[in-house]
């Protein structure tokens, strides 16, 4: 079963991308790709230190419009303004989330919440890097070699490669004593405290890669769907990737990729039914916490270790 | 340096209108097992709070070794060779046995794989001897303790305190406790708080009375039980 899921969560977007000839679905599998980024980003925060950032759709979306604007106002390769755009991310997420990171479980997140409502109405007020509510059309795609656009499914191949790195950079960090003091501290914080680990230190790091990933995450988003508005990053998609890690198995590596290719293709899937995903998501959060608390992925891990 | 391993001077601690600790002065000599005992909620277990930096005191000041902890961080006054064990025993129910006590070197300056040499040297030394990999969760509360004490002793602290070591366990096990607490003693200070009288007079050297977060005595285990006030706060006076 473990083998099952590894295989369809590593196969679905390869043979997706190199077979399918109609460029909607390839289109599908590339902004399940960006997600399934954003959401081994997220689970570096939540399943590993037990953090709910709720900030991370906006952290993401200031990574966004940085590089946007760092490519369509000031002319820089894309490649040069993804990361500079992550790190700004990186560290006005740190910034705007000190005051809270010392706080525990419920009240990060909900501090999170009115932190991420007050980004999404920055964007709104800012238009002279965002254009405000109507947002910013024609994002040029990310240059290759020769200068021009990266047409699909080179595109989509370019991003499974980040989500490939993403992940790799996760299962080695997690076995660094870095990784050790992270789950020391999800397990137990006072505990982990009285045996003289620095709780927010170690905290405030984890933050930082998580938010560095946003980062990437968002300039990779607007850059491949070629818009960006502040819907786009606003509080529903943090509670979507979270929901993504929840529902996949957080503190796991294939559980987020998992819900992130379960879910993420359901807006576009719906399109005629958009409230229709709402209410999918809505009933996923229930039956995900009331039934399988570990996810799919950590529930198919926990039968497997039992038999 | 200073003689004592533990000076706490005039340490003061309210909660609200209430007073937790009110001017405790309490010194550890070095080598010196010291007990503490007192009534539910005369302020034991925030003393032990307080000295390790899990609650920061009001005023006054804690030396460890003649070095200022006062209102350290927690992190910091554990680094510094502070551990305690908790009266309801904390460990990591979901990790396995070895990474129970490798998560007490996280905070110190090791390598892991010293690490894991001094993890069974710790295992070894409180006498758990149970699969490593085995999940936490699974051991019973006897074993449990033990792994603490493991999880605490890779650290090498210089004081280690402990919140009534012996609750819950039966008469055997009680036994046995206390031959282990008694064995560390070389190894480093030991500060123990226990209603278990039994304990407190066949390892502790002197004892410190707390009542409603004052110190009423600090004497030799038989002197304070012979001790008047001692013996209306725990028997009664017969007017209550």
């Amino acid at each position: 079963m473990r083998a099952l899921i590894i295989a369809f969560v590593v196969a679905t977007p390869l043979v997706a991308i190199l077979s399918l000839r109609d460029g909607f679905f390839v289109f599908i599998i590339g902004i399940a790709l960006i997600h399934m980024l954003w959401a081994s980003g997220l689970n570096l925060l939540y399943g590993f230190t037990g953090l709910i950032p709720l900030t991370y759709a906006g952290i993401a979306g200031v990574s966004a419009y940085t590089t946007i604007h760092l490519v369509m106002a000031k002319g820089l390769s894309f490649w040069w303004a993804l990361p500079i755009g992550s790190a700004v991310a990186a560290v006005l997420g740190l910034l705007l989330s000190l005051p809270a990171i010392r706080l525990r479980g419920f009240y990060f997140a909900l501090s999170g919440m009115v932190i991420q409502s007050a980004i999404t109405i920055a964007f709104v007020y800012f238009p002279a890097y965002t254009n405000g509510d109507t947002g910013i059309a024609s994002v040029p795609r990310p240059t290759g070699f020769d200068g021009r656009g990266i047409a699909s499914p080179y595109m989509e191949l370019v991003l499974a490669a980040f989500v490939a790195a993403t992940v790799a950079g996760v299962w080695l960090t997690m076995r660094t004593r870095f990784g050790h003091t992270l789950i020391a501290i999800r397990e137990d914080e006072d505990l982990a405290r009285a045996m003289g680990i620095n709780v927010t230190l170690n905290r405030t790091a984890a933050f930082i890669i998580s938010s560095f990933i946003a980062g990437i995450g968002g300039g990779l988003y607007a850059h491949y769907i070629g818009f960006a508005s502040p819907r786009a990053y606003d509080v529903l998609i943090s509670l979507n990737i979270w929901l993504m890690v929840a529902m996949g198995g957080r503190g796991t590596l294939i559980g987020p990729l998992l819900g992130a290719l379960l879910l993420a293709p359901l807006p576009y899937l719906l399109v005629q039914y958009t409230w229709i995903k709402d209410v999918i998501y809505g009933v996923a959060i229930l039956l995900v916490t009331m039934f399988l608390p570990q996810g799919i992925y950590g529930y198919v891990l926990k039968r497997g270790a039992k038999s | 340096m200073s003689e004592h391993l533990l000076e706490a001077v005039d340490v003061s601690k309210a909660f609200g209108g209430l007073k937790a600790l009110s001017q405790i002065n309490v010194t550890q000599g070095r080598g010196e097992l010291l007990g503490m005992i007192g009534p539910n909620g005369s302020g034991k277990s925030t003393f032990v709070n307080v000295i390790s930096g899990a609650l920061k005191p009001d005023s006054g000041d804690i030396r460890l070794m003649g070095g200022s902890i006062y209102r350290k961080p927690q992190h910091v006054v554990a680094r510094a060779g502070i551990a305690r064990t908790f009266q309801a025993v904390k460990i990591f129910g979901k990790l396995s046995v070895l990474d129970n006590v490798l998560a007490g070197a996280l905070g110190h300056e090791m390598s892991r794989a010293d690490a894991t040499e001094l993890a069974k040297a710790s295992l070894a030394r409180v006498g758990l001897n149970v699969d490593l990999d085995k999940n936490a969760g699974s051991l019973g509360l006897y074993d449990r303790r033990r792994l603490e004490f493991a999880a605490r002793l890779i650290s090498r602290p210089k004081l280690l305190m402990l919140d009534e070591p012996v609750g819950g366990l039966n008469p055997e096990e009680i036994r046995a406790m206390i031959a282990l607490i008694q064995s560390l003693r070389e190894e480093c200070g030991i500060f123990i708080i226990e209603h278990t009288m039994k304990v407190i007079t066949s390892l502790a050297d002197r004892v410190v009375v707390l009542v409603n977060g004052r110190k009423l005595v600090d004497d030799t285990p038989q002197a304070v039980l012979r001790h008047r006030e001692v013996i209306d706060v725990y028997l009664g006076t017969g007017d209550a």
